[in-house]
């Protein structure tokens, strides 16, 4: 892969975790207004198929131009904002679930895609972020951990959801596309 | 560019990108300690108060923040459940004079500033080999897509629609994501026809390796 | 391009002629596969067709022309460029409107797409924007500057693409069927916008209508030139072909 395609690549993940969030198709209502939103399942996918470092890279990108004021998180927010709510520590382990996901990838080359796809998304996209966020509910809204963790569980359905999902995509991108599965090229 | 920036002409608007940043940096640690409900409510207050400068707008566009009000909700709940009514007082009043505060500096920057504000803290990865001409075209790029890409979505949402009759949803997500990396491919053969990445400075770079991908 | 060359210590390589395209002995695999075999071709004239059925190599041949595609044996040559020692001088020489211009336009607004290709040269933003404001104003559209694309109609995207490539004065302005999305009118004003340049231009198209006026209509068939002349004399023999093709077709073979 050159330079150029890395960097388009790398780009448009960072393009679809926005889109993701943006799109109603992928809006998940649960519970009432808790917004569950398709972002995660961007990062899934950035992790899983670009690999650990250009899938953190993706996700990176995409939060440093949320941090500098684009609109691009679910329902159209933005801006430094968004890292001093409660949930920032969830935003924090993106990246380093994206890391982690498309490392766990790489390691498990032997495995079928679509079984490997969905423990890395499971471990990096669910395990790693709330390894973060689960702290950083402590932290910054001052809960115990077992408040935070229990407060964490509603958006644990969504999420199986989502891996579920970056497995079958990873699939269909090993079939329809397999220059695209970069963490196995 | 889209940009959540709200144009204006107050001193908060005027004030360096870098200066906002550090202030925000500083309040941040002066919050942190706080253990009275009392101090925490009046930064929250004064936070409130110094939101005048971006006008009605300013605070119509807070509102859209309503989503961080639901987990503070929960988050008092909890914290009435264990009993700590008053540490979860002031947790919630510190996460909303943060949230608040980032919020008016985004308000009142424009991002072109705040990228410039932050180029020197981006100017080591050069070392890594991420020029700042590479962030500066990722950032492009992504600006670009996101709107093409939901347009993608869109589209093969109707054409899924006009076929069966129902909503796509989730089935369309994979077909979605091979589209949209097909078009990564035809985008990154147009940026190569264009110089690349790093332009034409290196113009007599031999065997750039391309490698041709299939139409 | 003074300025390019001169930051250069060491020179392009370079080969003859200096004038026009010159395709020698050319073979180009995609894929595994052989898609143009041993190639030769001397292009100097200014406008120029490249007609032929799909996968017979046209693509791939104007891929070579800008070092998109290196081939796997023979030498590509512009204006005294060679385009496989060094595919970014050969870039510069050639521009490229692609067929889908979403697939182009890399930046979000009107006027940073058009200067992009400048700021590729190492030319400061304020003087590109300025010279990407001029461009536009030559063109009548002076007000599409901060525009974003997204809102622009498919001709007015068409038409970005080809100021984008024409900022850079490249020598020669490949066009890989460029019309295929327009409507009638826009196709017919796009076309006479490109008649006036100065450029040599390869345009490849299906609608062989738009070559009217062309100098020289190149018939590829299973990537080797199978009728070379004049557009008059190519293309009644190009249509016959198709028609008797047509006959032939199974569904496995569309």
């Amino acid at each position: 892969m050159t330079n150029d395609r890395m960097l388009v690549y790398v780009s448009f993940y960072a393009a679809l975790i926005a889109a993701l969030g943006l799109f109603p198709l992928f809006n998940i209502p649960f519970l009432g207004g808790v917004p569950i939103t398709a972002q995660t399942l961007g990062v899934m996918l950035a992790g899983v198929m670009l690999g650990p470092v250009r899938g953190a890279v993706a996700v990176v990108l995409f939060l440093f131009l949320v941090a500098i004021g684009a609109p691009l998180l679910a329902g159209g927010r933005g801006g430094l904002g968004i890292f001093a709510g409660p949930s920032a520590g969830f935003l924090i382990g993106w990246p380093v679930g994206a890391f982690i996901a498309g490392g766990l990838m790489r390691q498990m080359k032997e495995r079928s895609v679509i079984v490997s796809a969905g423990v890395s998304a499971a471990i990096g996209g669910i395990g790693v972020v709330y390894l973060f966020g689960i702290p950083g509910l402590m932290l910054l809204a001052d809960l115990s951990f077992g408040q935070a963790a229990f407060g964490s569980l509603v958006y644990i359905p969504g999420d199986l959801i989502k891996v579920a999902l970056t497995a079958v995509i990873a699939q269909s991108v090993a079939r329809g596309l397999p220059s695209a599965l970069v963490s196995r090229v | 560019m889209i940009s959540t920036y709200i144009s204006g002409d107050s001193w908060l608007h005027r004030l360096p990108a870098g200066w906002k940043l550090i202030g925000l940096c500083i309040f941040t640690m002066v919050l942190f300690p706080v253990e009275s409900p009392a101090i925490a409510a009046s930064g929250f207050l004064a936070a409130l108060a110094l939101f005048t400068v971006v006008g009605r707008e300013g605070y119509r566009r807070l509102l859209a923040l309503r989503s961080v009000l639901y987990l503070l909700v929960f988050l008092l709940i909890f914290h009435v459940l264990a009993g700590t009514l008053t540490s979860g007082i002031v947790a919630v009043f510190r996460l909303m004079t943060m949230v608040v505060l980032a919020t008016l500096v985004t308000f009142t920057t424009r991002m072109e500033d705040m990228l410039d504000a932050l180029n020197p803290v981006l100017t080591p990865l050069n070392f890594i080999g991420i020029s700042s001409r590479r962030i500066a075209l990722a950032i492009a790029l992504v600006i670009r897509f996101t709107p093409f890409l939901i347009a993608l979505a869109d589209e093969l949402g109707s054409a899924f629609k006009a076929r069966t009759g129902k909503r796509g949803g989730v089935r369309l997500t994979a077909p979605f994501a091979v589209l949209a990396l097909r078009t990564a491919d035809h985008v990154s053969d147009a940026l190569a026809a264009r110089g690349g990445a790093d332009g034409f400075d290196n113009i007599d770079e031999v065997g750039e390796g391309n490698t041709p991908n299939d139409q | 391009m003074p300025y390019l060359l001169s930051k250069n210590s060491n020179p392009t390589p370079s080969c003859e002629p200096r004038e026009g395209v010159c395709v020698s002995n050319v073979s180009i695999a995609r894929g595994g596969r052989i898609v143009i075999e041993n190639l030769s071709l001397s292009l100097v004239e200014k406008r120029i067709a490249l007609v032929g059925l799909n996968g017979s190599g046209k693509s791939t041949l104007v891929r070579a022309l800008n070092g998109l595609i290196s081939p796997i044996k023979g030498k590509v040559c512009i204006h005294g460029v060679d385009a496989v020692k060094s595919p970014k001088a050969a870039a510069r020489m050639v521009g490229f409107v692609f067929q889908n211009p979403d697939h182009q336009i890399i930046f979000p607004t009107v006027a940073e797409d058009i200067a992009f290709g400048l700021r590729q040269a190492g030319i400061s933003k304020s003087t590109t924007r300025a010279q990407a404001k001029a461009l536009l104003r030559e063109y009548d559209c002076e007000e599409w500057a901060d525009r974003p694309i997204s809102e622009l109609s498919e001709g007015q995207k068409h038409l970005v693409c080809i100021l984008s490539v024409l900022i850079m004065e490249p020598e020669v302005l490949v066009l890989d069927e460029p019309f295929s999305s327009l409507d009638i009118a826009v196709r017919t004003n796009l076309l006479s916008r490109l008649k006036h340049l100065r450029q040599q231009i390869i345009l490849i198209n299906h609608d062989l209508d738009v070559f009217d006026s062309f100098d020289r209509m190149i018939w590829l068939k299973d990537g080797r030139v199978e009728a070379d002349g004049l557009p008059e004399s190519i293309t009644p023999l190009y249509r016959k072909h198709a028609m008797e093709v047509a006959g032939r077709l199974t569904p496995e073979s569309l």
